[in-house]
């Protein structure tokens, strides 16, 4: 089950959607971008005049031809700083949200299944040889 | 490593990350400085073209050799109002200097008739430069004005002042990065 839905997301993950249009990229990039002005709005959402001039500058960049969409992404970044992305970059600190849940995530099965495997060593297990010789002791006293 | 020791190990490392946490919260002085930071800072400015509001060219690249001062504006900003006579005695003031920077009002989000008829109405003869679609704001990375940036004659970016101007506060900037200039 666990290989099944591994599979599916890797294949999920890296399926290509095909060519994108232009304004398909333009909104795809702006809604990574959050609005400098607002709070919790991304510059797609946003009609403010900072996320409007954001938005016009994608779509000069993107109608240019000239850069990737991560180039623009960078473009934006460096202006407006780190904050401006809704998708943290998973490299240097920044790598730390996605790297920290995981540990965390890993850590806690493997606490799971440290405490599950000490109740079953502690379960109580079959009557030892000396064990039956107690009872089987204890039965002929109290028969005679 | 027994597993009650592997977790008294890795509580003690998460007791000592929050106790940092809150160490830095605590030391943290608050970012109030009216300079601020930016990434353009030390970098060449931004190739900018646009128009005044008399239809004139400009290109800030063809400035190179003065210093000069860009004011990003809205003439129904209430800061931006406030520090405008600040802006007019800096004006005065550098128009007296062989080597007196330039300033240019960037028109953020306003349109000319409001910009003419704001500047005949409190002073200020400098140009007033048009910035559709607000390329130069997403360019210079401005979100909110006023704002007030300061480029060398080399055309390296120096400063970057956000929020409303205090008095003396763009000249006594502009002389500090002049005697750094020429040092």
């Amino acid at each position: 089950m666990f290989l099944l839905a591994g599979v599916l997301l890797v294949f999920g993950a890296n399926r290509g959607g095909g060519p994108k249009t232009q304004q398909e990229r333009i909104d795809s990039l702006t809604s990574n971008l959050a609005c400098p002005t607002c709070s919790g709005e991304s510059v797609f959402e946003s009609r403010a005049v900072a996320a409007e001039a954001i938005r016009s500058e994608v779509a000069r960049q993107v109608a240019a031809g000239l850069r990737t969409d991560e180039e623009i992404l960078g473009f934006i970044e460096q202006r407006f700083g780190g904050q401006v992305l809704l998708v943290p970059r998973a490299d240097g600190l920044d790598s730390l949200v996605w790297a920290l849940p995981v540990a965390v995530a890993v850590f806690s099965l493997f606490m799971l299944f440290s405490a599950f495997a000490k109740w079953r060593d502690n379960r109580p297990s079959a009557p030892s040889n000396d064990d039956e010789l107690i009872v089987a002791r204890a039965l002929d006293e109290r028969e005679s | 490593m027994k597993s009650k020791n592997l977790v008294k190990f890795v509580s003690a490392i998460v007791a000592v990350v929050v106790a940092m946490f809150f160490v830095v919260l605590l030391v943290a002085e608050p970012d109030t400085d009216m300079v601020a930071r930016s990434p353009l800072l030390g970098q060449p400015a931004p190739a900018i073209s646009s128009r005044t509001i008399e239809g004139d060219p400009f290109a800030l690249e063809r400035r190179k050799g003065s210093w000069v001062v860009l004011n990003f504006f809205n003439s129904t900003c209430v800061p931006c109002i406030n520090e405008h006579p600040l802006l007019v005695d800096f004006a005065d003031a550098e128009s007296r200097r062989p080597d007196g920077a330039e300033l240019y009002t960037i028109i953020n989000d306003d349109n000319s008739e409001s910009i003419r008829n704001f500047f005949d109405k409190n002073g200020g003869d400098w140009s007033k430069i048009t910035d559709d679609n607000g390329a130069i704001a997403v360019a210079f990375g401005v979100a909110r004005v006023p704002e007030t940036w300061i480029i060398d004659p080399n055309g390296v970016v120096r400063l970057r002042i956000t929020g409303e101007l205090t008095e003396g506060l763009l000249g006594r900037q502009v002389d500090l990065l002049r005697e750094d200039f020429s040092s």
